[in-house]
């Protein structure tokens, strides 16, 4: 009997010394300042704060943004811009469900409740914006043709007749409908399919953001981008329409993060050191914000270039 | 809540009606070479192992294992995705995508109706092929004036089913992005977003077409029957 207590004593303090090491190396900073810092901003509404955690649309095949690690664990950009909405509202990095969001499945699950936001390389246009609600900017993209090294495609200009591929419904897809009608454009379901498409030939070009495809040029040697940037278009969080008090929790929480330079500690965390720099001025820093086009400017995806 | 939009199907249907169209062909396209395929595969196939052909049945029913065991969306998956990639001594093969959508439904369907084949051909009583080289016809004329008759069409009901299965596969041909009915309606839903619209046209089309196919082989089966059957 008193080897029992004993036993089972010791198995109690190992699994607390166990837990406090996790929680300490999950947080990065202890638990409480997160909480601390907010002060007099917008309360979590009350849903969320009920069930205790985030429901997130992230992506889990577009590196460095949404992935899914080594180990396999959701990470990259996206996903640590949630694990810190997460301390923010409820004092722990891990109070968040990842739900893996390719391009076209990213409105639907807000219109049908399946998650609270989306966070997963999602472009603002107005006329997403007429169907689901989006916070601030917080990531500057554009849009990069990635070619094999010996392609004919030196531009834009060369992709009369060649064969593009890009996901289905991205804005990409819209854009070269429009401007591009006799190109041979091949849409895919997910970003992983249009990739192993241009990988084993069945493109010409990989038409995408640029911070997946650098990631891509970077390590398959055999590639690499043209010069051409278009498509300048901010990413921004997706909330479901009419939930103002999530997108005034979310914009507040994103104005604290860019104030602390949060977005720069993320930025180093996922993307290689010599690509920091270059990114940096993508990202809300201190000194640096960016927005979206104003309302009277047409969506950029129904402008051709020249 | 979900928003309450608005349900359109006319105008849905009059903006969009072109790609769907040059998809239902596209489906109509492939389903009409696979199912041809099929059953040429099984009338072949299955009257080699209903009469123990020596090789050609044991390679049959390795065929028919491989592919009744394995799901038909990992069959597609690998003729797209797997054959291109050269591995050890094998090239790597590139099927251009129409070559992969026909070629894979059509070896699925080819399986099925091996056994389809195969079970109508052997319940044709023995006694009636005894009787048929008896009278003097040689192996393969005994089959072509009694067995394949007879077996034919002990087996045309099951493969109404088979047929059926290959027109309703030729859906997740979207996994590999070839343009067929699903696919173009599932990019018409992705850039409009009119989901209720869309899959309500999926659904009646599908239906329509299916329906449509059973009728005209049970209309083949009913002229094909045996007069005392009629």
């Amino acid at each position: 009997m008193r080897k029992l207590i004993v036993v089972t004593v010791l198995a109690a303090v190992a699994a607390a010394v166990v837990t406090a090491f996790g929680v300490a190396a999950t947080s990065g900073s202890a638990p409480a300042s997160a909480v601390a810092e907010q002060g007099a901003l917008p309360t979590l509404p009350a849903e969320i704060r009920r069930r205790g955690r985030f429901l997130m649309g992230v992506k889990c095949d577009a590196p460095p943004f949404g992935y899914i690690n080594v180990r396999g664990e959701n990470a990259g950009f996206d996903v640590e811009i949630a694990r810190w909405f997460s301390r923010y509202a409820f004092g722990r990095p891990n109070r968040v469900s990842f739900v893996c969001t390719p391009t076209p499945a990213r409105e639907p699950s807000l219109t049908t409740g399946r998650v609270d936001m989306v966070i997963a390389t999602f472009t603002y246009t107005r006329d997403r914006d007429t169907r689901i609600d989006f916070s601030r900017a917080y990531y500057q993209a554009t849009g990069r043709l990635l070619v094999k090294n010996d392609s004919p495609i030196n531009s834009l200009a060369n992709l009369a007749g060649r064969t593009v591929v890009t996901t289905s419904g991205s804005i990409y897809d819209r854009w070269v409908r429009k401007c591009y009608p006799n190109t041979n454009l091949i849409v895919t379901d997910n970003f992983t399919n249009a990739a192993i498409a241009f990988n084993q030939g069945r493109a010409d070009t990989l038409m995408w953001d640029d911070t997946v495809l650098v990631g891509i040029a970077a390590a398959d040697r055999n590639t690499k981008l043209t010069n051409d940037k278009f498509l300048a278009l901010p990413y921004g969080i997706g909330i479901r329409q009419g939930n103002t008090a999530l997108v005034r929790w979310v914009n507040s929480r994103l104005e604290l993060m860019r104030k602390k330079d949060r977005f720069m500690t993320i930025l180093r965390n996922n993307v290689p050191a010599r690509f920091v720099s270059a990114f940096s001025r993508n990202i809300l820093r201190p000194r640096a914000i960016f927005g979206y086009a104003p309302a009277s400017a047409p969506a950029a995806e129904t402008v051709c270039l020249s | 809540m979900i928003l309450a939009v608005t349900y359109d199907l006319w105008s849905f249907v009059s903006e969009n009606w072109e790609p769907l169209l040059r998809g239902l062909g596209r489906t109509l396209l492939v389903s009409g070479i696979a199912i041809v395929g099929a059953f040429v595969i099984g009338a072949v196939l299955g009257a080699a192992r209903a009469h123990r052909v020596p090789v050609v049945s044991q390679l049959a029913a390795v065929y028919v294992e491989l592919v009744r065991n394995t799901p038909i969306l990992v069959q597609i998956f690998f003729l797209y995705f797997a054959l291109p990639q050269p591995i050890g001594p094998w090239p790597g093969v590139r099927l251009d995508v129409f070559t992969v959508a026909w070629l894979s439904v059509m070896i699925w369907g080819g399986a099925f109706n091996t056994e389809n084949f195969r079970a109508g051909f052997e319940a044709v009583p023995y006694r009636f092929r005894e009787a048929g080289l008896a009278l003097g016809f040689s192996k393969i004329a005994t089959f072509f004036n009694v067995t394949l008759p007879i077996g034919g069409r002990i087996a045309l009901p099951s493969s109404i089913n088979t047929y059926i299965a290959v027109l309703k596969n030729t859906a997740l041909l979207y996994v590999i992005s070839y343009e067929e009915l699903t696919t173009v309606a599932l990019q018409v839903n992705a850039l409009t977003l009119e989901t209720p619209e869309t899959f309500t046209v999926l659904a009646v089309v599908y239906l329509t077409l299916v329906w449509s196919l059973s009728i005209a082989i049970r209309q083949l089966e009913s002229h094909l029957a045996l007069p005392e059957e009629r």
